[in-house]
């Protein structure tokens, strides 16, 4: 691979702008090209009436001064906006005393992973084969529920180009697609109204909507709504909660993920600062945080580092094993990178994030065994999004539906609350596990300063103690 | 920042797109420039320079409509970018409903960009030195605080920017904004017995003469410091307090309901609300778009559809959906304005309460002071928040509280309203100020 086969750039011309990047005396420069096409179709009202591209293309350049960063960018890659960029970022390491001149090693290319790939490239395929296909999932949805009054369904994908050098003479490229298709449906009986909406995000080409992906869909947009539709807001308080395999993985994401999160943790920020090696929940537990799972949303070739992409184990057996990282907590905590530095984009510089984060099975039985053994609680199994403090631990995240348990039984369908908790007391009170991994494949986006494209899953999982809002 | 040969780029870009097929188009250019610094512990911790330039291009091509962007301005590959563009709106559905907003709608005053005065005269003469000064000379890492704790971490970041706009449409529209802004923000960990509390603070102005930067570390570290302790109380209904740094969480999901984005796909909690007392008498909202030298304030939304100033709620009356050309077409209704710009709440009853007032005034209750989590059900109102802040009784604050949840109805909500403190915060693009509440689901 050559940086010219995907932007008109030299090999050379990246040395030079790694060399003046370094010329005040930083220890580490980065380069991150990208040309990032964009496209949606939106379906209203069973026409596709509305969708267009987008076209993101520049280069970032980064500089490290031990853990200080200069960052710049420029959406043109002709030399003088690259020069004027590296520059901008050298000067985070002006004043520094003694500055040798910066010598990039001999160039190393590296394989690329091979954890997405495309068979049908979205770029080659024109939109109009893509209109039909939002019709007719459109049909399928109405036609299995008459109180349907409103749907939209919307199809978008993404592909970008990346290369990425740095002071190491290593140089990277990916190709990363990214196709998602969501659903929002709103019923009505009665005077009633009610919606829901589904979504199937993959890093695959057009070869995604399949047959199986598109019933999929409609077979979840018209789930469950009779009990939305009987639900009710619980009586609020702490009770045991099971949480069902795949989208609970929330949990995980909210409550540990982040405050595992290196960043947070060099700046002693986080609830787990001080506890690497230290048993934070009962034995058998496995919390992964994985950029391998194939087609997964979360998966990365590379980081946006140029870090291999990889699974780190968070927890191991009940004991805090590692923490995500980017090269500047590796190096903090001499350790090698995880391959967490990522970044929504070439505006950004890259940070720890997480990629798909689950928890791996555990010997506990199925959900039915975890329902079974609670004489009062809640069930959850939907989701919309989630928060945490990461200095106090405190997280919650917002379910859409589930149900009371009363008596080891589902009774009464709940929907629309909040759950809280607190990080390290939730990963204590993990009272069971049960062996349904499943990682959740909808469109979960991570918000931390950027957004970035994440995943989460978990088996069923019962929780004693978190706080269950209602009336 | 925007050329005459950018606006003639844009000219272009209008003519190429008449050229490839588009009866109408419109094309909106976006140059900005903002520089960052930040500091870790009062120490240097990142500097970044950012400059952009984009465009977005609305086609209106044979009754169909698409929009698109890009940031590759070259005359050759916008070209190219417009062709393919008509290209693929011709592959959408007609929709009659798609047009450029009547002349007659649109904004004639926007033409210097600065008529808002939202322009810091003095923008160009601040150094990067001057940059790393503010950033720095406001911590407060190492120094002495009252109270049994100690700051283990401050990040602080100030900066600057400035962004220019220019809109043009086939129909000879032509509109100009330019804004300014200086931010400063704080977030802060602090250790008290084990336990860590967070805070934050910031200020955000378009003068930096009026940024109020120095303050930001105390606050910020006040605001953690009054957790220390904290703990869920027992759960139950509470009178409640939304301190104006975060209330205009309670009011987003009602503009949202009001667009007709929402009420056309039936999913608001607020359809057929129009000219209707939906909410208790004391909510009053006006849209206030046209303050001088107020951040967020501007001439003309993103169709160049002019704004006004003017009633949303009345007394408790909805007098406003937010409705764009395409949606009055679609719905059959008067167009207005796509959505509210600069969303005040009036003080009820009366002009000059703050938060302390209106603990006194409530007597007890739960004054929230962050939001942790939570959503609202767009369709029914139905919310459910995570929260923290201050347990009060008899009017003063007994302890802090954190764990909780708050769950209700927003009209359920609206209609318990017992009054609306006159502090609102003037960065922040709502002006929401401290609100108060009767007897409100807390569960914890």
């Amino acid at each position: 691979m050559n940086p010219s086969d995907k932007f008109p750039v030299s090999e050379e011309l990246l040395r030079a702008l790694v060399a003046e990047g370094m010329s005040h005396g930083g220890n580490w420069c980065d380069i991150y090209l990208e040309d990032t096409t964009y496209c949606d179709l939106l379906l209203r009202d069973s026409e596709v009436g509305a969708g267009g591209f987008h076209v993101d293309y520049g280069c970032g350049i980064r500089v490290l001064k031990g853990e200080k960063t200069g960052y710049a960018y420029s959406e043109s890659t002709d030399f003088p906006s690259l020069l004027s960029a590296a520059r901008a970022a050298a000067s985070i390491a002006e004043g520094c005393c003694h500055v040798q001149k910066a010598v990039i090693p001999s160039s190393k290319r590296l394989d690329e992973g091979n954890f997405y790939t495309q068979r049908q490239d979205w770029r080659m395929s024109g939109a109009s084969q893509f209109v039909p296909l939002l019709q007719d999932l459109d049909r399928d949805i109405r036609g299995r529920d008459s109180r349907i009054v409103s749907l939209t369904a919307m199809l978008s994908w993404s592909v970008s180009e990346v290369v990425m050098f740095n002071s190491l003479g290593e140089l990277s490229s990916d190709t990363r697609p990214l196709g998602s298709i969501s659903v929002t449906a709103v019923f009505k009986q009665g005077d009633a109204i009610e919606k829901n909406s589904v979504s199937r995000s993959l890093r695959a080409g057009s070869e995604m909507l399949s047959p199986e992906v598109m019933k999929d869909l409609a077979d979840r947009a018209v789930a469950g709504i009779d009990e939305r539709f009987a639900a009710r807001r619980p009586k609020g308080g702490k009770m045991k909660v099971v949480m069902g395999a795949g989208a609970s993985g929330i949990l995980l994401h909210e409550a540990m993920g982040h405050a595992f999160e290196a960043d947070f943790n060099r700046k002693g920020q986080s609830v787990f600062s001080d506890r690497m090696g230290q048993r934070i929940c009962r034995s058998g537990i496995n919390i992964v945080d994985d950029g391998t799972l194939p087609g997964s949303r979360g998966s990365c070739n590379y980081d946006d580092e140029g870090v291999p992409g990889q699974k780190t184990y968070m927890v191991r057996d009940g004991v805090l094993s590692s923490y995500l990282h980017d090269r500047i907590s590796a190096d903090f905590y001499h350790v090698k990178p995880t391959g967490n530095g990522r970044r929504e984009n070439f505006r950004y510089n890259p940070i720890p994030r997480m990629r798909a984060t689950y928890m791996e099975n555990g010997t506990d039985g199925n959900v039915s065994d975890l329902i079974a053994s609670v004489k009062k609680g809640i069930f959850v199994n939907q989701f919309a999004n989630g928060e945490v403090k990461i200095g106090e631990g405190d997280f919650t995240f917002y379910v859409r539906s589930g149900f009371l348990i009363e008596g080891g039984r589902l009774t009464m369908p709940v929907k629309d609350i909040n759950i809280t908790g607190n990080g390290p007391q939730a990963l204590a009170d993990i009272e069971a596990v049960a062996s349904d991994l499943k990682v959740d494949e909808s469109t979960w986006t991570c918000g931390k300063e950027q957004s970035v494209a994440v995943s989460c899953g978990i088996p069923s999982v019962l929780v004693n103690n978190l706080t269950v809002g209602g009336e | 920042m925007i050329k005459e040969t950018d606006r003639q780029l844009c000219l272009k870009a209008l003519e190429m797109a008449r050229r490839h097929g588009a009866a109408n188009s419109r094309v909106n250019l976006v140059v900005s420039r903002e520089n960052l610094v930040a500091s870790l512990n009062g120490e240097l911790d990142k500097v970044t320079g950012c400059l952009d330039k984009s465009m977005n291009i609305s086609l209106f091509v044979d009754g169909r409509f698409g929009s698109f962007s890009t940031d590759k301005l070259e005359e050759s590959s916008l070209d190219e970018f417009i062709s393919k563009a008509a290209e693929m709106v011709r592959m959408l559905a007609a929709d009659p409903c798609r047009a450029l907003p009547a002349t007659q709608r649109c904004c004639s005053t926007a033409v210097t960009g600065n008529e808002l005065d939202l322009l810091d005269t003095d923008y160009d003469t601040i150094t990067a030195e001057k940059r790393k000064s503010i950033a720095l000379e406001a911590s407060v890492f190492g120094q002495e605080f009252p109270g049994d704790f100690e700051l283990i971490s401050e990040e602080a970041e100030y900066s600057d920017s400035i962004c220019e706009t220019l809109l043009m449409d086939s129909n000879g529209l032509e509109c100009r904004h330019s804004e300014n802004s200086f931010d400063y923000g704080t977030e802060v960990t602090i250790e008290s017995h084990g336990q860590k509390y967070s805070g934050y603070w910031w200020d955000s102005t378009s003068r930096l003469s009026l940024l109020d930067w120095k303050s930001c570390g105390r606050r910020a570290v006040f605001r953690a410091a009054e957790q220390i302790n904290s703990a869920a109380i027992r759960s139950g209904k509470y009178n409640m307090l939304v301190d104006s740094e975060v209330a205009s969480r309670m009011i987003s999901p009602v503009l949202n309901a009001l667009n007709a984005y929402s009420l056309q796909q039936n999913n608001s909690f607020l359809i057929g609300s129009l000219g209707r007392q939906i909410f208790h008498e004391g909510m009053t909202l006006t849209d206030r778009p046209h303050i001088k030298g107020s951040n967020c304030s501007k001439l003309f939304d993103s169709e160049g559809v002019a704004t006004s100033e003017g009633f949303v709620i009345e007394a408790g009356v909805v007098k406003k959906y937010f409705v764009n050309e395409y949606m009055s077409r679609k719905m059959g209704t008067e167009p207005t304005i796509e959505e509210a710009t600069r969303p005040a709440l009036n003080p009820w009853p009366v002009p000059g309460l703050d938060r302390d007032s209106l603990m006194k005034r409530m007597g007890d209750g739960i004054l929230v002071t962050d939001f942790n989590g939570g959503n609202c059900n767009s369709a029914t109102g139905d919310f459910s928040y995570g929260i923290e802040g201050l347990y009060f009784k008899n009017g003063k604050v007994l302890k802090p509280v954190s764990g909780m949840i708050v769950t209700g109805n927003f009209i359920r909500l609206w209609n318990s309203l017992e009054a609306v403190a006159d502090d609102a915060r003037p960065c922040m693009s709502k002006l929401i100020p401290t609100l108060a509440f009767r007897k409100v689901d807390f569960s914890g």
